[in-house]
């Protein structure tokens, strides 16, 4: 006969030290999960208890007929394309400047780089709000300070999104830049030194040696941040609540306003699954993506 | 001497830039720091930059915020680090044996291996939390409203299973670089998985442990979509408070400012002593 402690060797050992999150991910993601999906082709009502029927594709019906899930996917898709491009190229840009050994208080910069991205985004989103309010705002100030007419960022349907995308920015880029500088310092200097020797200018040492290098990890952090950008909410719930109108509502704002705010649990739970159904696409597109580039 | 001209210019270029983003970076969180100083009139009056020139900055709305007005303020800041503490605590030890177990011993489900298993748990942390978390909401409402919902026993749940696909991944990366030498020599003295484990690897990794529990603890007090659906008044924490100002009141800029302050101050502080660990434990070392 087995003792109990024979369980805590060998084959079983390994399970029981996998089992605590296995169950906690089993219990709180997958079930949830899979009964978000089942809700999705549910009504639910709460006289009585709670009722859970089905009724077919009522739900998804409904979603491709609401314009209001057009216009989040394309403010989704607009933040996530601006933003992360953005943040790449500047995260890229002060990753390569500050990689030069010539610099002096590079850790300073470094610790000061990565600020943003720990502070709550809630706190950000009033940052936002600060920095581009119309008459108080340091921004407009310093835009009528060199001659420009004040912009209306936050009020007006056109330039909120962009408000929020240059909020987005100033708070992630810093990941784009961990990323990219840490795989920087991977590179041998032997490198460089060998392309000096060899007369290589600044810009072919750039385009033929560090940036394919760069790749992998450039891949990496636009998948993270394109996947993160998919979920935007807090920043926009501060600085626009999705306003004006729903000209800057996204897909986890909208599922949210429905789903709990006018507590519509089932339709909330279908935009949250369409969200779902377009991060999976994007993402299988990218890691394909990914796979091509590590193949060549 | 051309080249070296040349070599000036670009370090001057790249300094310029460089400070024109340590600025860029600077300057909102200095606004949300003087702001908290103002008087109203300041903050109505347009942008004023430097204190004792610009304006006279006060002392009074960082008074007002422990005070009885404000009452409402102490308690999500208390539910805040009872949840955030616990709950990355219970991320790490977990995080921890998992991270253990995938790099110590072979799985095998099938076809899938200890990659496959590892890809499961930290793709649950790519999911958008909006798809599990109405149902988690109904979930928890059929459950035990009571004891799930606006409690900090629901909300300690919800971050564990929201902290731990990070802190699989990056114990991971910590412990796949410990030699397993020193187990195998305390296993061969006859030691049990779990006293290696306990006596010998958990002692050993004491400053990664410290850096995935202040990771998760800033993941946790960040966090906002899940406390938005799943607490309304009693577990409600700082990101909500902070969330519900201008609804209450108005922007009441002084106010709002302070309390962000209060609430980057320590995530600023642990920032500064989680650095070093940040770059290592998050990016896997390539051997």
């Amino acid at each position: 006969m087995k003792s109990i402690i024979s369980l805590f060797t060998g084959k079983w050992a390994g399970r029981s030290f996998l089992s605590p999150t296995v169950c906690i991910l089993l219990a709180l993601t997958i079930f949830p999960f899979f009964f978000s999906l089942w809700l999705t082709f549910s009504k639910v009502s709460f006289i009585g208890g709670v009722n859970i029927q089905f009724v077919g594709l009522r739900n998804w019906a409904r979603l491709f007929e609401d314009e209001r899930f057009y216009n989040a996917i394309s403010n989704t898709l607009i933040i996530v394309f601006v933003a992360v491009s953005m943040e790449y190229l500047l995260g890229l840009g002060l990753a390569i400047l500050l990689s030069n050994s010539k610099i002096k208080g590079r850790g300073f910069f470094r610790i000061l780089y990565l600020t943003p991205m720990m502070l709550a985004p809630i706190a950000v989103g009033y940052m936002g709000r600060m920095m581009f309010n119309f008459n108080r705002g340091p921004v407009n100030h310093l835009l009528r300070q060199v001659g420009f007419p004040p912009v209306e960022w936050l009020t007006n349907t056109q330039t909120a999104i962009y408000s929020i995308i240059m909020m987005d920015i100033w708070q992630w880029t810093p990941l784009m830049f961990l990323i990219l500088f840490a795989g920087l310092e991977t590179i041998p200097s032997g490198f460089f030194e060998a392309a000096r020797v060899d007369g290589a200018s600044r810009w072919q040492l750039f385009r033929y040696i560090i940036f394919p290098l760069l790749i992998p990890a450039s891949l990496a952090a636009i998948l993270i941040r394109v996947l993160e950008t998919f979920k935007v909410i807090d920043i926009i719930y501060i600085m626009t609540g999705g306003g004006p109108g729903i000209s800057t509502e996204t897909m986890t704002l909208f599922g949210y306003s429905l789903g709990l705010n006018a507590f519509d649990l089932v339709y909330g739970s279908t935009i949250a699954f369409s969200l779902f159904v377009i991060v999976l696409v994007v993402s299988i597109v990218l890691l394909l993506l990914t796979r091509r580039f590590q193949e060549q | 001497m051309k080249g070296a001209g040349k070599e000036r210019l670009v370090l001057i270029v790249t300094y310029i830039l460089l400070i024109s983003w340590a600025i860029v970076v600077l300057f909102p969180l200095y606004w949300t720091i003087i702001t908290s100083f103002k008087e109203k009139l300041d903050v109505f009056m347009g942008p004023k930059y430097l204190p004792w020139i610009d304006f006279e900055p006060v002392l009074k709305w960082w008074k007002r915020l422990f005070t009885v007005e404000r009452s409402e303020v102490l308690p999500p800041f208390k539910n805040s680090i009872n949840i955030a503490t616990v709950s990355s605590f219970i991320a790490m030890l977990f995080g921890t044996m998992a991270a253990y177990a995938l790099t110590r011993f072979r799985f095998k489900l099938g076809r899938l291996g200890n990659q496959d298993i590892l890809v499961w748990i930290v793709s649950q942390r790519m999911m958008p939390p909006i798809v599990t978390l109405l149902a988690l909401f109904l979930m928890f409402k059929v459950v035990s409203e009571k004891y799930l919902l606006d409690s900090w026993l629901g909300m300690i749940l919800v971050y564990s299973s929201f902290n731990l696909p990070i802190a699989v991944w990056v114990m991971r990366n910590f412990l796949s670089q410990i030699p397993i030498s020193i187990e195998e020599a305390a296993m061969v003295d006859g030691a049990s998985r779990f006293q290696i484990f306990f006596k010998i690897v958990l002692p050993l990794t004491l400053p990664s442990l410290t850096a995935t529990f202040l990771l998760c603890f800033i993941f946790a007090w960040n966090e906002f979509l899940f406390a938005l659906i799943l607490t309304f008044s009693d577990a409600r924490t700082v990101p909500i408070l902070i969330a519900s100002q201008h609804f209450q009141r108005g922007p009441q800029w002084w106010d709002i400012s302070a309390l962000s302050t209060l609430a980057i101050a320590p995530v600023i502080i642990i920032a500064l002593m989680l650095q070093r660990y940040l770059v290592r434990g998050l990016i896997p070392v390539s051997k």
